[in-house]
């Protein structure tokens, strides 16, 4: 092999090697989706466990942008019974609130505690979360707007509501019961 | 007429009988269900009030309401069975909930539409769970006239609700492992729902 071909397998090598280890910004929207849920796919991106090179002292996590906060659902009656507590640290300073007046205070730190305690304990763990960028809307800034490379598909099927069916869906849909067939004398 | 006149003696018998105050006599004649072919009935009728100078007419049109399909199982009782959808159905089924439900969003009751009680019970479970997930938004109670609605409050969005809003409680201490106060979803009385949505595979 001459020296010219030498240095050109070497050159293609060495980029592709730049672009296994370069960090991707995955994009996630979180509306009417549980808020574990998509604290899962965070985590698991953070971290950078959905690579297979992974491994815990590499710093491989990727930036994951969250949107749509506000709009979480919760499944059953989480948002009047799920509580967060903290204590300040002073005596008297138990603080419990349920998730819907921690929602109305802070729409992002439902989803950011849930990321948070999904990562590993470790000192790993804030450099993680300076990763992730959580907005309650769909307004993004134009610098993290550019970054993003890959939306995540939503981890929950939203159902459709009955005004979203058109006229002619409604009609298929077979008649269970008609009012001449009730039981009457 | 064989079913209409079989049906007017079954009433003289039943209004003959003198029954005491603790026999609770059943309102209703069970008829068997006949499919929409046989049965012979005068169909729905459309109340039409027409006023020609001194005399007013009132009468019912007959409405031409064309046949659906046939349920698969017509000798059931209850429409759920007919239809082979015992345990098949979820709140997210808004298609097959509206048609047991009122135009404000309450259920009809279970002498009309010929459901039988557990149904009917499971049926106003999921029809209860879709209207806290926002999956009916035309099934809403009238208001009274000249009621100017006030800017709604921005509603959290839920799913599978079984408690109403105003009576659940916070868990504050939620215990042990062994005496854990869990946070329930959905319902026990749906427990045999066979999930028919496929499930995605789990991306690495």
């Amino acid at each position: 092999m001459s020296s010219m071909e030498k240095t050109y397998c070497h050159i293609k090598y060495r980029s592709l090697q730049w672009a296994t280890f370069a960090r991707s910004w995955f994009l996630i929207d979180a509306r009417m989706q549980p808020p574990g849920k998509v604290a899962t796919m965070c985590s698991i991106r953070l971290q950078g466990k959905h690579k297979p090179i992974y491994h815990a002292l590499s710093d491989i996590g990727d930036h994951v942008v969250v949107i749509n906060t506000k709009h979480i659902a919760f499944s059953g009656n989480k948002w009047e019974q799920k509580v967060y507590s903290s204590h300040t640290g002073y005596p008297g300073g138990f603080k419990q609130v349920t998730a819907a007046q921690l929602h109305h205070k802070d729409p992002k730190a439902i989803v950011k505690l849930a990321v948070y305690g999904m990562l590993p304990r470790n000192l790993h763990r804030r450099t993680m979360m300076q990763r992730l960028h959580i907005f309650p809307e769909d307004e993004l800034p134009d610098n993290i707007r550019a970054n993003l490379t890959e939306e995540l598909p939503q981890a929950r099927e939203i159902p459709r509501k009955l005004s979203e069916y058109t006229q002619e869906e409604i009609d298929a849909f077979p008649k269970l019961w008609t009012p001449y067939h009730y039981r009457c004398m | 007429m064989a079913a209409r006149s079989m049906l007017r003696s079954v009433w003289t018998s039943f209004a003959g009988l003198k029954l005491g105050t603790n026999v609770r006599v059943q309102q209703w004649i069970n008829v068997p269900q006949l499919p929409a072919t046989t049965i012979q009935s005068r169909g729905i009728r459309i109340v039409v009030e027409k006023t020609e100078g001194k005399t007013t007419t009132i009468e019912g049109q007959i409405l031409d309401v064309p046949e659906g399909p046939q349920p698969p199982n017509p000798a059931a009782k209850c429409p759920i069975y007919r239809w082979n959808l015992q345990h098949k159905y979820n709140y997210t089924d808004v298609l097959l909930l509206s048609q047991f439900i009122r135009s404000d969003g309450g259920m009809l009751p279970k002498r009309i539409t010929g459901l039988c009680p557990e149904e009917h019970n499971k049926i106003a479970i999921c029809v209860q769970m879709a209207h806290r997930a926002g999956l009916l938004p035309d099934h809403r109670p009238k208001l009274p006239e000249g009621h100017v609605p006030k800017k709604p409050k921005a509603q959290l969005k839920r799913y599978l609700t079984r408690w109403s809003i105003d009576s659940v409680k916070p868990i504050y201490k939620t215990g042990l492992k062994w005496c854990k106060k869990h946070m329930a979803v959905g319902h026990p009385a749906l427990k045999d729902n066979v999930i028919t949505v496929l499930l995605q595979e789990e991306k690495p």
